[in-house]
């Protein structure tokens, strides 16, 4: 089963465990310059409102309640990243697609699981997911874009504006594998929150979907504990709809959360930025498929638009290190 | 376990694995002098303000509700909520109080998964 509590997914599955509870939440955050430059992670700026998408069945188009799920504002070009750090430490499998392009591989979305290549990432061990894996230790930032206007992966890779949104589903671990698991250890993972900053109808236009965006250093962990360890035969899936800011205020009735700051801005306040070294893990390559696509700057040029204002490159000042993400629950002699 | 006890103990096991969690790091995140985070693990000082226990579970990385509850204290929001009905939401806990966990679960609203 999965609530909606605080702004949070809580996918829970009290029939295999008591623990076995993993929660996700979308952070606001800037979005980096897409300039083919290498960046550190930006900071959280605090979670996306979520709400149900059946609270705003009459404002929503048929797709929408067909779909289920939830639902989050977005404006257009807005940086978002997944975070899994308050997800506990039972384990999970997590899928996640964007457009129903699997994030990781780039794969059409399937419910199954696939470990060649790995399609999935695993937490705790993956504090958070920024954007597209397309090479080792390298992501393209998600960057919310108009459904229709041909950036989304979705879009790039199927030729299609049909989904949008986020794609998520939870395996949780085996019980007995858990149980199995001696030595605990806590999350070293510490939060990347600036919180500080947090300041329709059946006609409505298309969505929002996610695009590649600006490069940024992310390692994709490979699962340390096989596919045996999970159990496939449990599973709750979610689809999590962007609506852009107009949309949001007529389907809701409130206002979105306020534009977030530019990179540039924050930089020159002098608020840092982030790196995480996550030593003696192994790191998923990445998928060609994904690096293939092009980023919205890109794809604004061959399009003869400029879909990316405040895009000049930028000169990182102060960079945190969050040190090594140690995994909140490791393997004992078995 | 005393709310001091516990906040001690989660900061000690995380900074077994990152030295970022020492009493003066986390109270320097969270906004408070190092002596008096100090004073609140040992329990001289009551727990602190709501936010200030919101503002410890989200750097320790635990669930503010049950910090909250450790602590004596419950949260502003759902205080607001039991007040807007107070007879129903008194009730139905009173209701509540020896229902096995799955069954309270078995109440909570899910998000609904669709055809896609």
């Amino acid at each position: 089963m999965i609530e909606l509590n605080a702004n949070q997914l809580v996918f829970r599955f009290p029939e295999v465990h008591p623990q076995a509870v993993c929660r996700v939440n979308f952070q606001r955050t800037l979005r980096i310059p897409d300039d083919n430059r290498e960046y550190a992670l930006p900071p959280g700026l605090g979670r996306f409102p979520l709400e149900h998408v059946e609270d705003h069945a009459k404002s929503l188009p048929g797709d929408y309640q067909k779909r289920g799920g939830v639902m989050l504002p977005m404006y257009q070009a807005e940086a978002l990243w997944i975070s899994f750090t308050g997800a506990g430490d039972y384990p999970f499998l997590l899928k996640i697609a964007a457009g129903k392009i699997n994030a990781v591989t780039g794969e059409p979305w399937q419910d199954a699981v696939s470990d060649t290549p790995q399609d999935y990432i695993v937490t705790p061990d993956q504090p958070w997911l920024d954007g597209f894996c397309i090479q080792k230790g390298l992501i393209r930032q998600f960057v919310a874009m108009p459904l229709g206007s041909g950036y989304t992966a979705e879009e790039q890779l199927t030729g299609a504006a049909e989904f949008g949104g986020l794609q998520i589903i939870a395996y949780p671990m085996k019980r007995e594998r858990y149980e199995a698991i001696k030595a605990r250890e806590v999350n070293a993972c510490r939060s990347r929150s600036m919180d500080s900053f947090m300041c329709a109808d059946m006609a409505m236009a298309p969505g929002m979907g996610m695009a590649p965006g600006g490069l940024m250093k992310q390692t994709i962990h490979k699962d340390k504990h096989g596919l045996d360890a999970w159990d496939l035969s449990q599973s709750s899936r979610c689809f999590v709809h962007l609506l852009n800011s107009q949309q949001w205020r007529q389907v809701t009735g409130s206002q979105p959360p306020c534009k977030p700051p530019t990179a540039r801005d924050y930089t020159a306040a002098g608020l840092p930025w982030f790196e995480h070294y996550a030593e003696g893990k192994q790191a998923l390559d990445g998928s060609e498929v994904l690096a293939g696509l092009d980023s919205v700057a890109v794809k604004g040029i061959k399009q003869g638009e400029t879909p990316l204002p405040d895009n000049d490159p930028l000169q990182i000042g102060k960079v945190i290190n969050l040190g090594s993400a140690k995994p909140s629950v490791s393997e004992g002699d078995w | 376990m005393s709310f001091g006890d516990y906040i001690r103990q989660a900061r000690l096991a995380r900074q077994q694995t990152d030295k970022g969690y020492s009493l003066r790091q986390v109270a320097g995140r969270v906004g408070v002098e190092p002596a008096y985070l100090s004073k609140i693990e040992r329990d001289v000082f009551p727990p602190p303000s709501e936010q200030m226990i919101v503002n410890l579970a989200a750097d320790l990385g635990e669930d503010p509700d049950v910090l909250l509850a450790l602590a004596g204290k419950l949260s502003s929001e759902l205080r607001e909520i039991i007040v807007r009905r107070p007879q129903l939401f008194a009730e139905l806990i009173r209701q509540l109080k020896d229902a096995p966990d799955h069954a309270i679960l078995r109440m909570v609203r899910e998000v609904t998964d669709g055809d896609w």
